[in-house]
């Protein structure tokens, strides 16, 4: 067995605070090191060269890198070995930085521990097995979740590639919060005029079917091969057969309030939630629907039994099986609620809004068809008031929404366009005007005489009529109480409700502020940490418009790899039975979390008797099935017992 | 127990004929000792005796037998093996069954109630030249003990080993055949180890240290053991060596940390390592701890019911979670 | 004069919460003594406690195992099932005389940093009061 050490001084980084050469000297004496060096940069082409030359000339069996965490680099000195014809498993990597010379300052201290790290990875080193990479087949076909924008657009590249795409949507039609919004910042085009003919491309695109009012309920698998199990609610509605024509409608006699509306108004129990919706389909509102609860009405029915006879009451909720390849995650976000600063009055006050109810309101298919009419007046005094919700410790929300301040500006700005008279105030805290034309919209929008004052407003409260903004203006440094017949609330972006089940039900994490965690923050920011397994859109961190359809389409790229390969290696890190050793208890069997581990019969001498054996696709090597092992039969490849306990033993010793 | 009534029910077990072999109690020739007797035919089933003094358990045996099933081998023809079993045997036996997935139909179960069995080591302490024991019978708290020209009342308590003096499974949980009516049962008692519990933490370290220091491992106490049962034992093994050779505090230690740990939610409670230990370790102090914590914690008893899932293979949410840092 | 105690604190990370936790403490120069050494994991299901009596026999004053949050295990449920053993394991250690603070069990995931070297400071700062693990010695 020949060693060969290779210790990165990563700039700087590492040789700060560890004393490379010492370490290098540490490395030649340790057992069956042939060759230890040291260099600059180890990722850099020439440090590979060293390793790559030293593997041909040294005929190198093992190579252990001190340097960067392996979940930075291990793949690049695994393919390096590769190409030196060393099997690219007979790598270890000791983290002499992220855990070592970033986090000592006392420069002995962190060379006598880079020492021990080294050390225990050169004794596992000597333990590595070459591991073998399978191939598996991919289900040519990827599943996006969530029908906002960012699904919209996942789900159209990766259709126009030609896959099968299913788009998982919650509610009855795709679109999303995009397809409320009035105005897009910092352009002002019609958000539903931009975005209706993405909707109406999936609805006729032939690579893609669409699940609406349906929701992901199992997912099984592995990149390459998920079993998905969808439930499909039920419409009540024939799909194939409604027309939208909308007498239904007409004829249905329930009223409840307009969700898509925000519930500024109302709809009936038998609805479409928007002209433009996707599929064009009307759907039953079981909730409310008098046929459903108490079977003593039957208006919608017979006026469309003359016409399309689409109703359907004997619909019920349906799961459906599907199988991909990969998984697009854009399940979006939603609102801050703001009654949980009540001292913005939002629950007390008709004339307290959010920008979303604003949205609507100011929208032409709104409940006002446009107008900014508030308890029947156009108001003249009008505030808004920024980061509701956001960059708020007290509320838990410590992050910034990176909308508010540009659809505040925008719609100050269209107060203006609508009511040239009205004065219109803004308290910020900070105006972020990071994107392009950002910073010369806000700029417009003051020059329109909108008033910025910046000051995060104590409390909203009334005075005979009108509402009373009190603050403290930080720039002049005094307390101001501002009149208004409008306060606008800039609510933050939180992460959609469902985003812990989601989470659970993909085995994907959450960083801190809730959204789920992209698998590094720099490198992959598209990727979860499941292979196969991508992020689009406001589920990973808020975004606007333009960020979501990048990060849409970057996701559907990143999807599509798999998928145009035909074939994703499998992870060699399987578990692995040594048959002579088991015990057949079957512990591992009921304790491996993916069903990966069955008993079956062997001969041994005149015995027959059953052993554990492991499905090594299915295994996704959790090591569970080693812990449990009584008789140590059963181990991880690369994380074995004697693997580990090597480097327990390395740990323990003291070294000059 | 009515020697008459084991007999006569072995019989009835030989009478048929897909039973190769019964595995129960004999009486030994020396002193007070028992051993474990295979009878293959029905006139040998006159051997058969149960008293107090059947102390080991028979369970070891099974895998000793023809029908090398109980080793996990799947080719039988079928032959069943019939057992003689107390309450922690049929523990033992249960474990075994959901363990090594033997059909609980290959083996016909003689169901012992047992009212606790004597530690051979204190009668032969009480009575160090007895040679030819005729019987001990058992009454009101007193043992009647006849040996040689001699007969000797002693009180139950002096001569009880200790595991059976905590019993709560005294009645067989499965058995084809009773041989007697069933005792009643205490429920677990755990004084003796909560008394330990309330032992500063250097005290019980320098008792175990004590302890352990004296420990020989001539691993009779695996042997005995009716659950330990791999070809390969770990603690034998050079790679990965868990546990070396050398028999000092430090190793030995190792050895009993792994030992008890490998028997947490598996330990049947029958007491053969103590038993069998030439120093007199006090093993089941540390199998009893652990069942004691995890059937307060776990709500869980090894060899209690067929179809629990292996406790570490297993979980709840709710698991303490307070130790956490 | 007597040398001061330095303890020796091994610990075992998992792959996608701990380890990356640990890594992010780097990138963001939290400081922390060297005190502790991590091996990776794939999953803190993966560890037998035997490995921790190990660790103690090899000279460990100290053990660390962290894992993911509960319920946001890799795996599903690793982390639950590591605990159960943690947890067992610990009651022998103390009813045998070695003080289970010696073992301590956290949650960190890849996000917390901040946690991670929190965390392996008081871990330190606790062996140290408790002394070497002298059991081991002889």
């Amino acid at each position: 067995m020949k060693l060969g050490v290779y210790i990165c001084h990563c700039g700087v980084n590492i040789k700060a605070n560890v004393n490379v050469a010492k370490l290098t000297k540490f490395a030649e004496q340790l057992p069956r090191v042939r060759v230890a060096r040291d260099y600059l940069y180890m990722c850099s082409e020439p440090g590979q060269q060293l390793i790559k030359k030293d593997i041909e000339e040294h005929g190198l069996d093992r190579v252990v890198v001190a340097a960067c965490s392996p979940r930075m680099h291990e793949i690049t000195f695994r393919k390096a070995l590769r190409s030196a014809g060393l099997n690219p498993h007979c790598l270890e990597i000791a983290n002499i930085r992220e855990q070592c010379s970033w986090v000592h300052e006392d420069r002995m201290k962190a060379t006598q521990k880079a020492q021990k790290l080294l050390a225990a990875a050169v004794s596992k080193a000597a333990l590595l097995e070459p591991l073998e990479e399978k191939e598996v087949e991919v289900t040519p076909a990827a599943l996006v979740v969530g029908g906002g924008i960012a699904g919209i657009q996942a789900a159209l590249d990766i259709a126009d590639t030609g896959y099968k795409v299913y788009l998982v949507e919650k509610e009855p039609s795709i679109g999303g919060h995009m397809i409320q919004l009035d105005k897009t910042f910092p352009t002002l085009d019609c958000s539903a005029c931009i975005l209706t003919p993405k909707m109406a491309d999936v609805g006729n695109h032939p690579n893609i079917e669409l699940f609406s009012y349906s929701e992901v309920v199992a997912v099984k698998g592995f990149v390459g091969n998920f079993e998905v199990t969808i439930k499909k609610k039920p419409r009540y509605i024939d799909e194939t057969k409604c027309n939208a024509c909308g007498q239904c409608a007409q004829y249905c006699s329930i009223e409840v309030p307009d969700s898509f509306n925000l519930n500024l108004s109302k709809r009936k129990c038998i609805y479409i939630p928007f002209p433009q919706s996707v599929p064009a389909c009307y759907v039953i509102d079981p909730d409310h629907c008098r046929y459903l609860l108490t079977r003593d009405c039957t208006q919608c029915l017979e006026v469309c039994k003359q016409g399309t006879n689409a109703i359907d009451f004997t619909q019920k909720e349906e799961l459906v099986e599907v199988k991909v390849g990969t998984i697009v995650i854009a399940t979006g976000y939603d609102l801050f609620d703001v009654t949980t600063k009540p001292e913005y009055g939002y629950h007390l006050y008709d004339n307290v809004i959010t920008g979303l109810e604003f949205e609507r309101l100011s929208n032409a298919s709104g409940p006002t068809t446009g107008e900014i009419i508030i308890n029947g007046k156009k108001p003249k005094d009008v505030v808004f008031i920024q980061c509701v919700g956001s960059r708020d410790k007290t509320v838990g929300n410590e992050y910034c929404s990176r909308v508010c301040c540009m659809y505040t500006a925008k719609q100050a700005h269209l107060v203006r366009e609508k009511l040239p008279q009205a004065t219109i105030t803004v308290f910020y805290m900070d105006v972020r005007a990071f994107g392009k034309g950002f910073e010369e919209f806000y700029d417009r929008v003051k020059q329109e005489g909108v008033k910025y004052r910046r000051g995060n407003p104590s409390e909203v409260y009334r005075r005979g009529d009108r509402l009373v903004v009190k603050a403290e203006d930080t720039l002049q440094g005094e307390l101001v109480e501002v009149e208004a017949d409008l306060v606008v609330l800039a609510s933050g972006i939180i992460p959609n409700k469902q985003t812990a089940q989601i989470a659970s039900l993909l085995k994907l994490s959450q960083s801190p502020d809730r959204f789920l965690l992209e698998a590094h923050p720099k490198l992959r920011p598209v990727d979860s940490a499941s292979d196969g397994i991508f992020l689009a859109g406001c589920c990973q961190g808020p975004k606007d418009i333009p960020d979501s359809v990048a990060q849409a389409s970057a996701a559907a790229a990143k999807s599509l790899i798999p998928l145009s390969t035909g074939k994703v290696i499998i992870q060699a890190l399987t578990s692995f039975v040594q048959e002579s050793d088991c015990r057949g208890c079957g512990f591992c069997v009921e304790a491996c979390p993916f069903d990966a581990i069955e008993l079956r019969e062997v001969k041994r001498g005149r015995r027959v008797l059953e052993v554990a054996s492991v499905n090594e696709v299915l295994c996704k090597g959790c090591g569970v099935c080693a812990s449990v092992c009584l008789s140590g039969a059963i181990q991880q490849k690369s994380f074995a017992d004697r693997q580990i306990l090597s480097m327990v033993a390395a740990l323990g010793e003291e070294y000059a | 127990m009515d020697k008459e009534k084991l007999v006569n029910e072995a019989k009835a077990v030989f009478s048929r004929e897909d039973v190769a072999c019964l595995i129960g109690y004999g009486k030994d020739s020396i002193g007070f000792r028992v051993s474990p007797i295979f009878i293959r035919t029905r006139d040998e089933a006159d051997q058969l005796f149960f008293s107090p003094l059947c102390s080991l358990s028979l369970v070891n045996y099974l895998t000793l037998e023809k029908g090398v099933l109980l080793e996990g081998n799947k080719e039988t023809g079928g032959e069943k093996i019939a057992i003689v079993a107390r309450g922690c045997d049929s523990r033992a036996l249960i474990q075994l069954f959901a363990e090594r997935g033997i059909p609980r139909e290959q083996v016909v179960i003689l169901g012992v109630p047992c009212r606790g069995t004597i530690d051979l080591k204190k009668i032969e302490g009480k009575f160090p030249d007895a040679r030819n024991c005729t019987e001990v019978t058992e009454a009101e708290g007193m043992y009647y003990i006849r040996f040689d020209n001699e007969s000797h009342e002693v009180p139950k308590e002096e001569l009880l080993a200790d595991h059976c003096k905590h019993c709560a499974f005294p009645n067989p949980l499965v058995y084809d055949v009773l041989l007697e009516d069933l005792v009643d049962s205490k429920g677990a008692a755990y004084s003796d180890i909560e008394e330990m519990e309330k032992m500063a933490l250097e005290e019980r370290h320098e008792y175990w240290k004590d302890k352990f220091a004296r420990c020989l491992r001539c691993y009779a106490c695996r042997n005995a053991c009716p659950l330990c049962y791999c070809d390969d034992c770990i603690l034998e093994r050079v790679s990965p060596q868990w546990v070396n050779r050398s028999v000092n505090l430090s190793e030995n230690l190792m050895f009993h940390l792994a030992r008890s740990y490998h028997l947490a939610g598996r330990c049947a409670g029958c007491g053969e390592c103590e038993r069998v230990c030439p120093v007199n370790l006090p093993l089941m102090l540390l199998n009893r701890k652990l069942e004691k914590d995890i059937k307060n914690i776990f709500e869980y008893t090894a060899g209690s019911n067929l179809d629990d899932k292996p406790l570490f293979a297993s979980f709840n949410p709710k698991d303490p979670n307070d130790f956490i840092f | 004069m007597l040398k001061k105690f330095d303890p020796n604190i091994m610990a075992f990370l998992c792959n996608w919460c701990s380890y990356a936790g640990a890594d992010l403490t780097g990138t963001s120069h939290f400081h922390y003594p060297p005190n502790l050494k991590a091996i990776r994991v794939m999953c803190t299901g993966r560890i037998n406690p035997l490995m921790v009596a190990a660790a103690f026999r090899h000279g460990a004053d100290g053990v660390l195992i962290s894992g993911c949050h509960p319920g946001e295990c890799h795996y599903m449920e690793g982390n639950y099932l590591a605990r159960r053993k943690i947890f067992v394991f610990r009651n022998l250690l103390e009813f045998v005389g070695i003080n289970p603070e010696r073992l301590q069990m956290s949650w960190v995931s890849a996000s917390e940093g901040k946690k991670f070297s929190n965390v392996v400071k008081e871990i330190t700062e606790k062996i140290k009061k408790l002394g070497p693990l002298t059991t081991f010695d002889e």
